[in-house]
């Protein structure tokens, strides 16, 4: 093979300057320094391979143009910063007329799986977005006026409130409600401050009144419904989500959805209805939904299962629902769930997995049973949804900041939707909710304890899963969702897998998916990923 | 002849390190899919494949970022500046001070490159790149997006840029020096490159003071087919016919390449005799294909009476400066340094 150049004498493992961060000499099987850095992982050892298989590709885009176009219409691209991958599968997509070939961690589909929506459309509008990075970002996006004022001084407030000297953050709140008068309060750093300071307020001049559940649960649940409106994040969530369990429910007769949080049951009728619309007909389909225990002995978990038996019956899918009343999640127990081994289960935790990253002197975190308990399940995906920020952080003039600039987005993007009064007060009381459990409770108390994606990555392969990349397919759908349902600024970006969706630059919530990973002591093949030693002719 | 439809891989392996080809003829290929003949754009795969980071009030490779986000336009300016050396003010966006009020810190206007179509300045190579400026040049670089084609063709980006000059100039605490201006430089590679012209003559014409323009391989062309187009076409990453598309892209439609946005100084110019034009560090890499194009446009300048300093990188290729693993990048580095702190 050709040798590749070393121009100027520099060859492309040489020392770097002085303020690059790019390893000076790196070893071959960790990632090249500068490539991660444009954005791209490809191990040091693996360059010369990439290279001669950009070389081939190139070849046959030369000699077959008119691929080119069905290739990137068609083709399903996973995880671009894996160089290595994404041109191989581009290569295996040019090298076959149209099929499906399965390449351990590589698919390539040449059809849209598509969830059905409302209405067809013919044209796609050009939508942008972009992929982020970095932990420990703070983003802002920054008016210049006496906003600025505000926000210095509720940052000062809240590192008052962290020296313990309540006495001066009383005083500041004072000076903030008065300075709040001066400032537009329908909107921008107004409105967030706001609602900032109602929360310093509780936690310095009313303690006892904090720790509360913050209204019950139906308000919670009603409150929910209006942010589900006004704002494309859950829908967002559930739509993205759908369409990974369809995917991974392909070719199972039995499967089974385990909803963490039924709510409404919103996220459930697109799917009952993509699997009628299914090739080869649907599945018999269960759904298990966990909820809070009515109040008022209602039975809501139930009344809402019935709902969607009758959207099932209507359009001819077998399904049964169970709901399961927990007041906390780590109440509920795998056996409640009547998980049977025939069937392919799908868990599906849409902003629900923070709430277990609470501890206190009496317990640790119950995160890492309930991980156990869900690899146990043996299931075929996890979709998991979180708020895409830190809001766990111990310290909490640290948590204070993060929160602000957090949510100053998130009431800038629910601006920018236009929704009506009181629709759109109702959305902003959900988020002001989730902010004074952030600001105002500790220990037990704090179930809004938000962490990137980073964090649940970590978390998540070491309890035993392993990613489940959304494929561009996705990526795609939950564009063109976006046209219908927000406005302009909105951006979904693709990363390492994975998918958010932001207001501007700052991605505020994250869906990914996961499957268990196979047990090391096993041997995984490609019919038995799971690596299960077993002499029958089955296999789970 | 050496046209499109002949694949001359050898002469890019041998001129570039490894890690640089890969990532080149990555976007290379990529591009290649992106491109639609019908002249259309697959603008949604694009944004899906091009990698972005956000920006960081924490301080990476010691320079700190934030986003401003207009909001009639929706479009992104990212400022980057030295990260503060005390700690306490990490994580914090300081609009209020300007950036000093004794020294004069250069503050460089940064168009990012991709042929008018693609790329943003949130993409991870111009964020990686702006970091390097602000670590040699100790400047603040402010990053700015431009609505691209073939969405939005002549003169949205030229419009873009004249916006965010007129909002930089404004910015208090951008100023810096004992007499509080803000001390501007424009700066772009390829379409960025020729943005940057563009807008310091509107400046000009304007009277608002640019201090320097700084163009790296900035994408000019015209009608002719010039000897290094003709010589270079297709060996080390570009094509006349994707130059060609791009330009169709980006020109008003039924527009040829000697429009006077395609082909400054050309036979359609007005020319910029007599205006008050900044300064102009031109950075031409010898193995680029429209280098004959860039050398005119240094001739133009010359030629109008303006103050222009050519640096022509013999073996460099394009994007050179993406990765600091070559002697161009460190080459371009000190050139710009000493272009933006003349009195170093």
């Amino acid at each position: 093979m050709e040798p590749y150049g070393n121009s100027g004498g520099v060859s492309s493992s040489a020392s770097s300057s002085s303020s690059s961060s790019a390893a000076s000499i790196t070893k071959p099987h960790e990632m090249d320094g500068y490539l991660a850095e444009a954005g791209y992982m490809v191990r040091s050892s693996d360059l010369r391979h990439v290279a001669q298989r950009l070389e081939r590709l190139e070849n046959v885009m030369v000699n077959s143009p008119n691929d080119l176009a069905h290739f990137a219409s068609d083709a399903v691209i996973y995880n671009p910063s894996d160089l290595a991958s994404w041109v191989d599968s581009l290569l295996s997509a040019s090298d076959l007329s149209i099929s499906d070939l399965d390449f351990p961690g590589v698919i390539i589909n040449n059809h849209h799986t598509a969830l059905p929506t409302a209405d067809t459309w013919a044209e796609i509008p050009p939508i942008s977005a972009a992929p982020p990075q970095n932990h420990h970002q703070v983003t802002a996006v920054m008016e210049e006026d006496s906003g600025i004022r505000l926000v210095q001084l509720l940052v000062t407030c809240a590192e008052s409130v962290q020296r313990g000297d309540l006495a001066l953050a009383g005083s500041i709140i004072e000076t903030m409600r008065a300075l709040l008068t001066r400032v537009n309060t329908d909107c921008g750093i107004g409105k967030v401050a706001g609602y900032f300071i109602d929360a310093l307020s509780r936690r310095v001049f009313t303690p006892q009144s904090v720790g509360s559940d913050g209204g019950s649960a139906h308000q919670n649940e009603l409150l929910y419904h209006y942010f589900y409106e006004a704002c494309p994040y859950l829908k967002f969530a559930h739509f993205t989500a759908n369409q990974a369990i369809l995917e991974a429910f392909h070719g199972h007769d039995c499967v089974h959805v385990i909803d963490f949080n039924l709510m409404h049951g919103l996220q459930w009728p697109a799917l009952i209805q993509a699997l009628a619309l299914r090739p080869g007909g649907p599945p018999l389909l269960r759904l298990t939904g966990i909820g809070p225990p009515s109040p008022d002995g209602r039975d809501s978990l139930r009344e809402i299962g019935l709902r969607l038996a009758e959207l099932a019956r209507s359009v001819n899918v077998r399904f049964a629902f169970r709901g399961v009343a927990a007041s906390r999640l780590e109440d509920v127990k795998p056996w409640m769930l009547q998980v049977s081994p025939k069937e392919a289960v799908a868990v599906n935790s849409i902003m629900q997995l923070h709430r277990l990253l609470g501890s206190d002197s009496n317990r640790n975190s119950p995160i890492e049973m309930m991980l156990g308990w869900i690899r146990n399940l043996n299931p075929k995906i996890v979709t998991v949804v979180e708020q895409e920020a830190d809001h766990n952080k111990a310290g909490f003039l640290e948590r204070f900041t993060e929160a602000l600039y957090y949510y100053s987005n998130m009431f800038d993007s629910l601006e920018a939707c236009g929704a009506m009064q009181p629709d759109k007060t109702l959305a902003e009381m959900y988020i002001q909710r989730e902010i004074c459990n952030v600001v105002c409770c500790e220990g037990l108390a704090r179930v809004e304890r938000h962490e990137p994606l980073s964090k649940w990555r970590t978390r998540l392969e070491l309890a035993g899963f392993s990613p489940l990349h959304l494929g561009s397919n996705a990526f795609k759908q939950a564009s063109m969702l976006l046209t219908l349902f927000s406005a302009e600024g909105y951006r979904v970006e693709e990363k390492e897998g994975c998918l958010t969706l932001g207001w501007h630059s700052r991605p505020l919530i994250a869906a990914s998916a996961w499957q268990v990973m196979p047990l090391p002591e096993a041997t995984a093949t490609a019919t038995n990923p799971l690596g299960i030693v077993n002499h029958s002719a089955n296999h789970v | 002849m050496a046209g499109s439809n002949e694949v001359n891989l050898n002469e890019s392996k041998r001129v570039v390190p490894l890690n640089t080809w890969v990532l080149i003829s990555n976007f290379k290929l990529a591009y290649n899919l992106l491109r639609r003949s019908d002249g259309t754009f697959n603008r949604e795969l694009a944004e899906y494949l091009e990698r972005k980071v956000p920006a960081n009030t924490f301080p990476v490779d010691g320079v700190v970022s934030f986003d401003h986000v207009d909001r009639s336009t929706g479009l992104l300016n990212r400022i980057y500046q030295m990260a503060p050396a005390n700690h306490a003010q990490w994580g914090i966006v300081n609009l209020e001070k300007p950036l000093s009020t004794t020294e004069i810190v250069p503050v460089i206007i940064f168009f990012h490159g991709g042929s008018f179509t693609h790329s943003s300045a949130n993409s991870a190579i111009y964020d990686t790149f702006c970091r390097r400026l602000v670590n040699t040049c100790k400047a603040a670089v402010v990053s700015v997006d431009y609505r691209r084609s073939p969405e939005h063709r002549y003169p949205c980006a030229y419009d873009d840029g004249w916006a965010a000059l007129k909002w930089v100039k404004s910015r208090t605490w951008l100023q810096s020096g004992k007499d509080s201006k803000v001390y501007v430089y424009l700066a772009g590679d390829s379409s960025g490159g020729n943005i940057a012209h563009h807008v310091a003559v509107r400046a000009a014409e304007a009277e608002v003071e640019v201090l320097g323009n700084i163009l790296l391989h900035p994408m000019f062309g015209g009608q002719m087919r010039t000897e290094s187009e003709v010589k270079l076409d297709g060996k080390y990453f570009v094509t006349i016919q994707d130059r060609d598309w791009y330009w169709r892209a980006f020109l008003p439609e039924g527009e040829d390449r000697d429009h006077p946005a395609c082909n400054p100084f050309g036979p359609r110019d007005k020319g910029i005799e007599g205006l008050k034009f900044p300064k102009s560090l031109v950075v031409v890499a010898g193995l680029d294909l429209m280098q004959d194009w860039q050398l005119a446009y240094v001739e133009g300048l010359k030629n109008s009476g303006q103050e222009v300093k050519l640096i022509f990188l013999k073996e460099a290729t394009i994007g050179f400066y993406f990765l600091p693993n070559n002697k161009h990048f460190y080459c371009l580095m000190e050139e710009i340094s000493n272009f933006v702190n003349p009195d170093c």
